[in-house]
């Protein structure tokens, strides 16, 4: 009997015939480190979305559509919160270059992102006190001048670092741009009042009526504040440089808004208007007159079609539904009438090149047409007025110059927002405004802790490709559509023309964002790991673990992450011949614990020695 | 589970295979996992008759190949089911990597095998070398000789192995065609013995969700040997196991084996046969006939080869001048050059005071029947040798040399 008088040593035991307690997620296998038959180590590593990467200011949009995804409303609004002081606004009036940029729509149809936002910030204005609170006061006063998208969101973030920030606004309410800029139809005044209420929540002083040059100049700014945020925009109507354009009847696109805006609009249009210009302001303009009682309102672009327009595509066909006609490829060069407009005088012409800054090429040898009109408004841009500025600090094309943090010269001054983006070949909108604002504030808070403003260099890995996430796990799926108001009622009314979203819809259109290449905590590594060794204590990014002790590198949890975000790294650099593995044989007492102990002393000694 | 209706006893003229369905039918197996090849597909299609018609209820699942088959019944058998399956020549050969792991999960599966010799070329009759290629791999094995005995070693075989001290796979192998085809007489017991015989099987660590284990993990090398050790002690402690079972199943049924031995008309013999399986029913006419000639010639048949009895073997064997060791398996290249039962035998004699000579017959080889010619003719072979003392050729090929 072979077996007579063996026994097995305490330490070797094991349950019968090897069979013993179920793996655990915990622990994985706990007998048997597989680790070093590993090549390849998955590694979790979050790259940016690309609506993020889009975002003037950098919303962490694929995380705010999560939480909300999950029911998480609060938590949703305060992320949203740490980079745009006003979602109300901007979830109606943004441009959503996020929507653009959506993986989504590549795939079916883009996120409704800016609907989500919209739904959050309407959240926020309800809340009895908000989630943002000003920082611990560091004693430092700063000015912001102008209460638009960019001052607006400079005096919130520089509150909540602790600053003592005194907003400057010329007009009478503030908002700047927002109020004066915007129809009340895309976005009513109490939601923007709300906005400037958390404002002063916050802690900081609104001065109204005070207009920087006359009120105040720039040495007292220098003397009564330890740094300014010049936020001032562009005030000035462009003129399209026609004659006769200072007859009667004739209106510029802004200050036609801005009035009705600041409620001190005395105009009276005739039944016939026609618009100059084929921006967003021109279409906001054009639908504006709508309401304002015009019967007939023509667009006259130099553009030869509507493609050509730097217009948002959706406000387009929004303003086509409510009767604006479009007239193409023609430029003013006359405002004909005795003393008061009666038509326009208009040559063919052509616009090339790119938005904001390109040279109109009218054919004057051409016959002249006549179009009969009883008011024309003009919005073919603005421009700054900057009187008041050191001459040093101008550029040639009129806007403040700034280094490349925001900051005039060695000077405790900042600029931010459309009078510093004008012409910079990025687009001029609310959000690039906001987060211009932004990160002047934190370039500001830096310079007066003394420390040094470094350009940003770590590289940003915006995943792009559908291939590089698993597109099996997404059914497509169609965008929830906002509701608009009918047409032919809208067009009378300040009512808002775009309707929010309910909590499900809000819920559901989360739901379809594919969280590119960043963890949404949905468990697919967890469960389809065949070992198992991911580890989680709970369900959230961040907190999965890969126990690399026993992973094998299948790749299985790679391949199956849907969003992208595990990556395969090798473990062994062929180039090098550098082992980054340090786990192998890691956990046993047993022989392969001892080699392990071995083979690292062994390290160490070499390591030594070289 | 469902009791098989079984019926009281009565005798039945069946063949090798249905004998073993029948047998799986009265254990009430719960997991029959087939596939066929010839011959023990006859087996298969009993079954597949006593479930279509309700006479058993068993899942029956049909695997895409052998090794499938042995997947499923050692899935089956950790769940805690009574598995049944079977295979022959070559697809005893395509399961072989489950032999060992359902040994090493200690999960007493039983297997029929109805003997086929191996390719190449595609030659269907009967040989050893299927099942006995596969003998050290933790399963217990013997060789029936008729279709009697190879009902009553399947139940026998799976009393053995679900013993709590055993828990080891089973093998109950029969000659192909010689057993497997041939109708004999078989006694089939009454139902409430059966169940006295032989309890429901419970293994100590099933499979189930709500309690979950982990069956055959990753171990560190070191944990190994104990392992191998505790399978070889099972292996060691079935033969107390074995013999008490032989002796509950004579008290309950009335037929009585020696678990290791069938010694016939060896008395006063100076030369035996030393062989397994269905030619052993040959070679009783042979003996008788020699017997009545005046030769001392008698017959040592193995029942039991895994476990194997070696000091039972040295014990009956030491008592005679030469053992023919009659292999019916292909050793190639092995001690003898011939088959593999003949190191067994050797072996185990070779610590006994009173050696005998041994010579190795290479006959039933391919299917081929041993005719009683050649049980005469080979105990002429011990016959010379006896006479002369001492071995001039160590292996025969029977049929092949004058």
């Amino acid at each position: 009997m072979s077996t007579k008088g063996t026994h097995i040593p305490e330490r070797l035991k094991i349950p019968f015939a090897g069979i013993t307690p179920a793996p655990s997620q915990e622990k994985g296998q706990d007998l048997f480190p597989t680790g070093n038959w590993r090549s390849i180590r998955p590694v979790y590593r979050d790259k940016l979305p690309p609506c993020n990467n889009a975002c003037g200011t950098n919303e962490k949009i694929q995380g705010y559509l999560d939480l909300v995804k999950r029911g998480k409303y609060l938590d949703a609004y305060a992320l949203i919160k740490e980079d745009m002081p006003f979602p109300s606004v901007t979830g109606r009036v943004c441009y959503h270059p996020c929507e653009q940029a959506c993986n989504r729509g590549k795939y079916d149809e883009a996120i409704s992102i800016r609907a989500v936002e919209r739904f959050l910030g309407d959240l926020g204005q309800a809340l009895t006190r908000d989630v943002v609170k000003a920082g611990p006061p560091n004693g430092k006063k700063v000015a912001v001048v102008g209460s638009g998208p960019a001052g607006h969101s400079a005096a919130y973030q520089l509150a909540r670092l602790g600053y003592k920030v005194t907003i400057l606004e010329k007009s009478p309410k503030a908002g700047g741009l927002n109020r004066g800029g915007i129809p009340d139809w895309v976005l009513p005044q109490q939601v923007l009042d709300r906005e400037i209420e958390r404002l002063i929540e916050l802690g900081i002083t609104i001065k109204t009526n005070v207009e920087v040059g006359k009120d105040v100049t720039w040495d007292d700014l220098k003397k009564d504040y330890d740094a300014c945020v010049l936020a001032v925009g562009l005030t000035d109507p462009n003129s399209v440089r026609a004659e006769g354009e200072t007859k009667q009847g004739v209106l510029y696109g802004l200050p036609f808004l801005r009035d009705i805006g600041m409620g001190t609009s005395k105009v009276k249009l005739g039944a016939r208007v026609a618009v100059i210009g084929g921006g967003n302001t021109a279409i906001d303009c054009a639908r504006e007159a709508l309401r304002q009682g015009a019967v007939e309102v023509t667009m006259i672009t130099v553009e030869a079609n509507p493609q050509e327009m730097p217009a948002v595509e959706e406000d387009l066909h929004d303003m086509l539904e409510e009767g604006v006609e479009l007239m193409h490829g023609r430029a003013v060069t006359a405002v004909l009438g005795n003393g008061r407009i009666e038509a326009l005088q208009l040559h063919p012409a052509r616009f090339s090149g790119a938005i904001n800054a390109s040279p109109i090429a009218v054919d004057r040898e051409a016959k002249a047409e006549r179009f009969a009109v009883d008011n024309v408004i003009i919005a073919v841009g603005q421009r700054a007025s900057l009187g008041w500025l050191p001459e040093e600090f101008k550029t040639e094309r009129g806007t403040i110059k700034i280094d490349r943090f925001g900051r005039l010269g060695d000077t405790n001054f900042f600029a931010a927002g459309d009078i510093v983006q004008l012409g910079s070949g990025q687009p001029l909108m609310v959000v690039n405004a906001v987060g211009d604002g932004k990160r002047v504030a934190f370039n500001l808070d830096k310079v007066l802790r003394g420390e040094s403003l470094q350009p940003r260099t770590i590289p940003v890995d915006v995943i792009f490709d559908l291939n590089r996430m698993n597109m099996t796990y997404f059914p497509h799926f169609p965008r929830v559509q906002q509701e608009l108001l009918p047409p032919e009622s809208r067009r009378k009314t300040q009512d808002e023309v775009i309707q929010a979203f309910s909590e499900e819809q809000a819920v559901e259109e989360a739901g379809r964002c594919f969280s590119c290449g960043t963890c949404n905590a949905c468990d697919n590594c967890y469960l389809v790991c065949p070992e198992p060794c991911i580890a989680r204590p709970a369900r959230s990014n961040g907190l999965y673990k890969i126990l690399v002790d026993y992973c094998k590198g299948c790749r299985v949890c790679i391949e199956e992450c849907p969003t992208g975000c595990l990556e395969g790294v090798p473990e062994l650099d062929f180039d090098t011949g550098v082992v980054r593995m340090d786990t192998a044989f890691a956990i046993s007492p047993g022989l392969h614990g001892r080699q392990a102990e071995e083979l690292r002393n062994l390290g160490e000694r070499a390591a030594k020695n070289i | 589970m469902p009791t098989a209706t079984a019926g009281k006893k009565k005798t039945v003229r069946i063949n090798g295979c249905v004998a073993a369905a029948q047998a799986a039918k009265y254990a009430d197996v719960d997991v029959i996992a087939a596939y066929p090849i010839r011959p023990y597909t006859a087996t298969m299609m009993a079954l597949a008759q006593m479930v279509a018609n309700g006479e058993l209820d068993a899942e029956y699942i049909v695997a895409d190949s052998e090794h499938s088959q042995l997947s499923i019944s050692h899935g089956a058998s950790s769940s805690g089911a009574r598995v049944f399956t079977g295979s022959s020549g070559v697809g005893v050969q395509f399961a072989y990597e489950l032999y060992s792991p359902i040994s090493g999960s200690r999960m007493p599966v039983q297997m029929m095998i109805a003997d086929r010799t191996l390719d190449p070329p595609g030659d269907f009759g009967s040989e050893h070398t299927d099942a006995l290629s596969t003998r050290d791999m933790g399963w217990l094995m013997g060789w029936s000789c008729d279709a009697q005995e190879a009902f009553d070693n399947h139940l026998m075989a799976y009393r053995i192995g679900e013993d709590p001290r055993v828990l080891l796979p089973q093998m109950v192998c029969q000659d192909g065609f010689f057993v497997s085809h041939i109708t004999s007489d078989v006694e089939l017991p009454d139902a409430g013995q059966v169940k006295e015989f032989l309890p429901p099987y419970k293994h100590p660590y099933p499979l189930d969700p709500r309690h979950p284990v982990s069956h055959g993990p990753q171990i560190m090398p070191e944990q190994g040997p104990p392992l191998q050790l505790e399978r070889a002690r099972a292996m060691e402690d079935s033969m107390a196991v074995i013999e008490e079972v032989h002796e509950e199943f004579a008290k309950i049924f009335g037929r009585r084996y020696d678990p290791w031995i069938e010694e016939f008309m060896t008395d006063g013999a100076d030369v035996v046969f030393f062989m397994q399986g269905g030619h052993a029913v040959t070679a009783r006419f042979a003996i008788q006939h020699m017997r009545d000639q005046g030769l001392k010639v008698g017959l040592v048949r193995l029942r039991t080869i895994r476990p194997y009895p070696t000091d039972r073997v040295k014990e009956v064997l030491s008592k005679f001048k030469v053992v023919g060791v009659i292999e019916t398996n292909m050793g190639l290249g092995s001690v003898s050059s011939g088959g593999v039962l003949y190191a067994e035998a050797c072996a185990a004699l070779y610590e006994s005071d009173r050696r005998p000579l041994v010579l190795s017959f290479m006959a039933g080889m391919g299917g081929e029947a041993i005719v009683r010619k050649e049980f005469y003719w080979m105990t002429e072979k011990m016959m010379e040798a006896q006479k002369r003392g001492k071995i001039e050729k160590r292996t025969h090929w029977v049929g092949f040399e004058e």
